[in-house]
């Protein structure tokens, strides 16, 4: 089994697997995929249902994504929150927002999601923490500012979930954006104030865990 | 057990940025290679471990039910990240593997939140009152789908039941012998659960989260 095939083969397992998404959920995702053509973008079942444990693991109230993309995070995260659970999200291209936009109006959970629209950098400095959950997934070389923007907004014991840690496959950063992940994740490795287990589960999840 | 082949550069590069483990842990795993190299393979390893403490702390959970102790590196790491109140009862049936792990439980500051049990898991647990805030399940492998029917009614309403093995080196891609067809059964078993929501992580060989439907 070679080993692009065999990761291949083993992440297709787990996913079938996993517990699917809610229906609404999978939809987004589908129509995500044939509307924007770019399909490894969206972080799939496997994550999502990753993400629901862990907000639900937590008790989380409120959640704050970077970059919501399509809005298929947003929606699977919203739906482990509370009824008086909160999650605002960050996202700078209008069409993924009009886009997101359509299904939240069409979920119970989607009440819960409030999206402020442009460069997330400036929309975390009008925010209010504590946060129980930060959910990041933008564009890499903002990683490392977007940690140390929203580091102080998080509750003590509260969590970063990092998407896309092994991005350009990192330990052989040979993707033009693979050196921005390897420095993010020494930095992170060297932080003091965190505990953090990284977890190599498709592009890879880091989850930070503020002390 | 050891990562899967395509896995493991990256397992290895995720372990590597993962907070290490602490040193008393190290050495219990160090010994456990060294006194039983034939049953090593039975480690969860750090990697697993850090991913249980993780989910413990998250969860704030403080009781904790693990099924397969081995020489304790799992159950120790559990229960440091237990308060000082939590408790974790362990089953195990070998009596060599208890006193092992029991000679590093004495030298941690956590090794009181810890309680043994000896003989066949199964029995053990339905004798147990009350409910678990975390399972975890790392024993025998045809008996899983029986741990896991076990556990679930002595789950915590938010608790996380955490399974580890569920790819079995890869084997359940082709399952054959008798551990890769019962692992196998297992994971269908979960999926087709309607009382339970289930993720299957990619993690070394493989590990499955497991929670209750609101």
């Amino acid at each position: 089994m070679g080993t692009k095939a065999g990761l291949r083969r083993i992440g297709s397992y787990a996913a079938e697997q996993t517990t699917p998404p809610s229906a609404l959920a999978q939809q987004l995702y589908r129509d995500s995929v044939s509307t924007f053509h770019e399909p490894r973008i969206s972080c799939g079942r496997v994550k999502g249902m990753l993400l629901q444990t862990l907000v639900a693991a937590l008790r989380a109230k409120r959640v704050l994504e970077i970059g919501m993309y399509a809005g298929f995070s947003a929606l699977m995260m919203a739906e482990a929150l509370p009824d008086d659970g909160e999650l605002i999200t960050c996202e700078i291209d209008h069409e993924k927002i009009a886009f997101g936009q359509q299904y939240f109006t069409r979920s119970p959970h989607g009440h819960k999601i409030t999206v402020r629209e442009g460069p997330a950098s400036e929309t975390i400095k009008t925010l209010q923490g504590p946060f129980d959950f930060v959910f990041l997934d933008a564009e890499k070389t903002g990683y490392l500012a977007y940690y140390e923007a929203t580091l102080p907004l998080i509750a003590q014991g509260g969590l970063i979930a990092v998407d896309d840690v092994l991005f350009g496959s990192v330990p052989e950063p040979k993707h033009d954006r693979g050196p921005d992940m390897v420095a993010f994740n020494e930095h992170v490795r060297n932080d003091d104030r965190v505990s953090q287990v990284m977890l190599a589960v498709h592009s890879g999840l880091t989850i930070i865990r503020k002390l | 057990m050891d990562a899967i082949d395509p896995i493991k550069p990256l397992d290895d590069y995720a372990a590597a940025h993962t907070t290490p483990i602490d040193p008393l842990i190290q050495e219990l795993i160090a010994e456990t290679h060294a006194e039983l190299p034939e049953r090593a393979g039975m480690l969860s390893g750090p990697l697993v471990g850090s991913v249980l403490q993780f989910l413990i702390a998250t969860s704030d959970a403080k009781r904790v039910l693990e099924i397969g102790m081995f020489t304790g590196a799992s159950a120790l790491m559990m229960a440091a990240a237990l308060p000082d109140d939590g408790e974790l009862i362990t089953c195990d049936i070998s009596a060599r593997h208890i006193a092992f792990g029991k000679r590093y439980f004495e030298r941690s500051p956590h090794g009181h939140k810890i309680t043994v049990l000896e003989g066949g898991a199964l029995e053990n647990i339905k004798q147990l009152d009350g409910t678990f805030d975390f399972v975890f399940i790392d024993a025998d492998k045809p008996n899983y789908t029986n741990y896991y029917d076990a556990a679930v009614p002595k789950l915590a309403p938010n608790g996380i039941i955490a399974v580890d093995n569920v790819l079995w080196s890869g084997e359940v891609l082709d399952p054959k012998e008798e551990n890769a067809l019962a692992i196998t059964s297992f994971n269908e078993h979960v999926q087709n659960d309607p009382r339970t929501i289930n993720v299957m992580l990619t993690v070394r060989d493989g590990l499955m989260l497991i929670r209750r439907k609101a």
